[in-house]
């Protein structure tokens, strides 16, 4: 329960991450857990300092110093981004320099409607729930429903299930449901097509328009999406690639070669030839492997409705959902334009 | 569509095809310089955001003034021309600058008479001898150079934090301490700013933009705040300003002097706020009176934010009997050492000072389990304080990071990086306060 807002102690239920010598765990504070044999026993968390007795950590003040049997580390309340590193992985996941980019792009802020497929690991879920949060929510979609149902259980035994609406739904082939039409305000796709799936983002975005983000690790996926894009009216189209690196800080010790004794002659004896003196510096060093690439993400703005079906007009095709919509929506445009 | 998205007498942002440019739309007829011409934004009152306006010329096209007019579509130069033949590769093509048959007197004539880009392009073309030689993506990407001189239509967007940290930043990233768009996200989301708790911001000048950007994750009709602590007299506010936000919002961002507030937290009262107005008496009231005039023409909250801070006072029960004139960065100090005293749930520093003692002073507001990030344009002082503070015991995962960010182009058969990138985008140095 430990990822709505911020906390002083800990509760049983919590989830709670163990910061040890930059090392991360995230434990879920239970007095018992099932062992192989499927009974209950004692909940013992080994670590790279020995063991933790879980049950001890209930009332423990967040960002305090516990105790392990061969040494002691720290309890922190999870972050988003203190999860993205300790989350079990289901899937391949998203992190924090691309998520932190794909929350601006989108534009989200408390009380944006924020639609995401697939869910995957929840990554990002967590992170878009946090910045749409008191009045926001999050609908996050799955193709697999062991993912999805998973999903949901962790966003309820981490008290933000109001905020967010998981679903095992194929998105692509079935779109994001009728409750959702004209709903959002902003669409992120982590989907391998997600080409396909820029007709559904559409039906989905408010009328007064909204940002779509997509993430991929192809550049062909990249050059197909922006196509769709593009086809459909979208504006502002943009593709870009986030890398960050951490900076391995050192103090260094080198040695001082004096070489310009060597012009002159000495009147003592041969001076010995090796460095003289030392100096020392504060460096930053890049690592040898770091990550290059993790994925592109395409961003765009779906203009209002009254911009948008003036772009549509150059369309080719429109899938026959789509004109449905379409006729609604000029009805509703009437509507508006007596209005003002 | 509601009110709220038509376009009202407040920030404004003028887009013209990838240019932007934030604008304070502060009179009606206001008349703004996009590269050489003169753009008279009368009209543009009551129309929808994102609405397209046509460029027409108001008194001859020499003078390069236009008046707008709002239109429905977009005709893009490549939908317009018709070309008929391309060559295969550029083996034949010289360049002589004889392929242009037209005079650049002529050209000027043209531009003159002309009522539409097409026509003049279409003139080019004819007159060029070569462009039917080029092949069919040199021919497109002359089309897209033509169309970035001719262009005639604007578009008028709602500024957003998105929007303003990219104008800000193409416009001259030194006054935003070089804050590429990359590591803003990543300052918002490292310091984990959302919709509650206390944040606090020490920024040394980026022109307001990293507390419109904490503010814009604090977000609407929530009970987060932000103590906004800067150095100089009065805080940097344009782009906070630019945000629009509703005065409710923009009113739990607490924009103090550094010296002042800390000097409040510690020293309390009066005192020291009377003496500090005595020292300095100009400019102070200085501050005052571009504080207020600020306000006035964005909304008259002033009287709100002096309702809400009497409050807290009151609760305070230090100064019930007050003089009813104090000037409004009294009471901000009050406020900020008030929500200072509760301690906060995030740290924020941007400085062009050396970033170790505002750190230490600063960090001991911030309550246990609570994550920080420091931002510097260069590396040196970070790692210096990255060593000082692993010597520390109440600070865990210390990252120092430095951040890449590449645009592309994707067309088909010609995607690739953009030609520049900005490689320029300063450190941040995260990590958790503990106890």
């Amino acid at each position: 329960m430990s990822f709505g807002n911020y906390k002083d102690k800990i509760d049983e239920g919590d989830t709670v991450i163990l910061y040890l010598s930059n090392t991360l765990y995230a434990i879920e504070v239970q007095r018992e857990i099932k062992n192989k044999k499927g009974d209950m026993v004692e909940y013992v968390f080994q670590t790279q300092f020995g063991a933790l007795k879980v049950k001890n950590l209930i009332g423990v003040k967040y960002g305090s110093r516990v105790e392990l049997s061969k040494g002691w580390g720290h309890v922190l309340q999870p972050t988003p981004e203190l999860w993205s590193l300790t989350l079990p992985h289901r899937t391949q996941i998203i992190y924090t320099p691309d998520i932190s980019m794909i929350l601006l792009q989108l534009d989200l802020v408390p009380g944006s409607i924020v639609i995401e497929a697939g869910t995957g690991s929840g990554s990002l879920t967590h992170a878009l729930i946090r910045r749409i949060k008191p009045h926001g929510h999050v609908y996050t979609f799955d193709f697999h429903e062991f993912r999805a149902n998973t999903a949901k259980e962790e966003f309820e035994s981490h008290g933000i299930s109001k905020f967010v609406t998981a679903q095992h739904r194929d998105v692509l082939a079935d779109g994001f449901g009728e409750d959702l039409i004209a709903k959002a305000d902003a669409v992120f796709l982590d989907l391998p097509s997600p080409w396909l799936g820029v007709p559904h983002a559409i039906t989905c975005t408010k009328d007064q328009g909204g940002r779509f983000c997509s993430f991929s690790p192809c550049i062909e996926q990249v050059q197909k999406t922006c196509l769709a894009l593009q086809e459909h009216g979208f504006q502002d189209i943009t593709t870009m690639e986030i890398l960050q690196t951490e900076l391995k800080v050192t103090k260094r010790t080198v040695p001082v070669r004096d070489l310009s004794f060597l012009k002159h002659k000495s009147s003592e004896s041969p001076v010995e030839e090796k460095p003289s003196s030392e100096t020392s510096y504060v460096a930053s060093t890049w690592p040898a492997n770091v990550a290059g690439h993790t994925g592109y993400l395409t961003a765009a703005t779906l203009p209002p409705l009254f911009r948008r079906s003036k772009a549509k007009l150059q369309k080719q095709h429109d899938t026959s959902s789509e004109e449905r919509r379409d006729s609604s929506d000029d009805g509703k445009m009437v509507i508006d334009e007596s209005k003002c | 569509m509601i009110e709220n998205d038509r376009i009202y007498v407040d920030y404004i942002v003028l887009q013209k095809q990838k240019y932007k440019k934030l604008i304070k739309f502060n009179k009606h007829n206001l008349c703004v310089n996009i590269g050489r011409d003169t753009i008279n934004l009368s009209g543009i009152e009551g129309c929808f955001f994102s609405s397209v306006f046509k460029l027409y010329s108001s008194s001859g096209k020499k003078n390069r003034e236009y008046q707008l007019e709002l239109t429905d579509e977009v005709v893009n130069l490549k939908d317009e021309i018709d070309i008929r033949s391309s060559g295969i590769d550029n083996r034949n093509i010289i360049d002589d600058g004889m392929s242009q048959k037209l005079t650049t007197a002529e050209i000027e004539d043209l531009k003159v008479d002309s009522n539409k880009a097409s026509d003049i392009v279409e003139s080019l073309i004819v007159n060029s001898n070569t462009f039917h030689n080029k092949t069919e993506y040199a021919q497109e990407k002359y089309l897209r150079k033509k169309e970035k001189k001719y262009f005639e239509y604007i578009q008028i967007l709602r500024p957003n934090l998105r929007i303003i940290a990219e104008v800000m930043y193409k416009l001259d990233p030194i006054k935003i301490q070089g804050i590429r768009l990359d590591t803003l996200s990543q300052i918002m989301t490292l310091a984990n700013i959302h919709s509650e708790g206390n944040h606090l911001l020490y920024d040394s000048g980026s022109n307001g933009l990293l507390a419109a950007a904490l503010l814009s994750a604090i977000g609407q009709n929530t009970n987060g705040k932000l103590v906004h602590i800067h150095p100089g007299n009065m805080s940097q506010k344009q782009a906070l300003l630019a945000m629009n936000f509703q005065s409710e919002h923009y009113n739990r961002c607490v924009s103090v002097n550094v010296y002042s507030a800390l000097r409040q937290y510690y020293q309390g009262n009066d005192t020291n706020a009377k003496s500090h107005h005595v020292q300095n008496p100009l400019k102070r009231r200085a501050e005052e009176k571009i504080d207020s005039k600020a306000k006035v023409a964005k909304t008259n909250n002033e009287d709100d934010n002096i309702n809400i801070t009497s409050e807290t006072l009151q609760t305070n029960d230090t100064n019930t009997n007050m003089e009813p004139k104090k000037p409004k960065w009294f009471f901000d100090n009050v406020a900020s050492s008030l929500i200072l005293k509760d301690k906060m749930d995030s740290l924020v520093i941007a400085c062009r000072e050396d970033p170790k003692n505002i750190f230490m002073e600063l960090v001991e507001f911030v309550k246990p389990g609570r994550p920080f990030v420091i931002y510097y344009c260069v590396v040196e002082p970070l790692q210096q304080l990255y060593s000082t503070l692993k010597s520390q015991s109440n600070i865990a995962a210390l990252k120092l990071t430095c951040n890449w960010m590449r645009h592309y182009q994707v067309l088909p058969e010609r995607t690739h990086p953009e030609v520049m990138m900005n490689g320029a985008s300063g450190f941040l140095l995260s990590g958790y306060v503990i106890s």
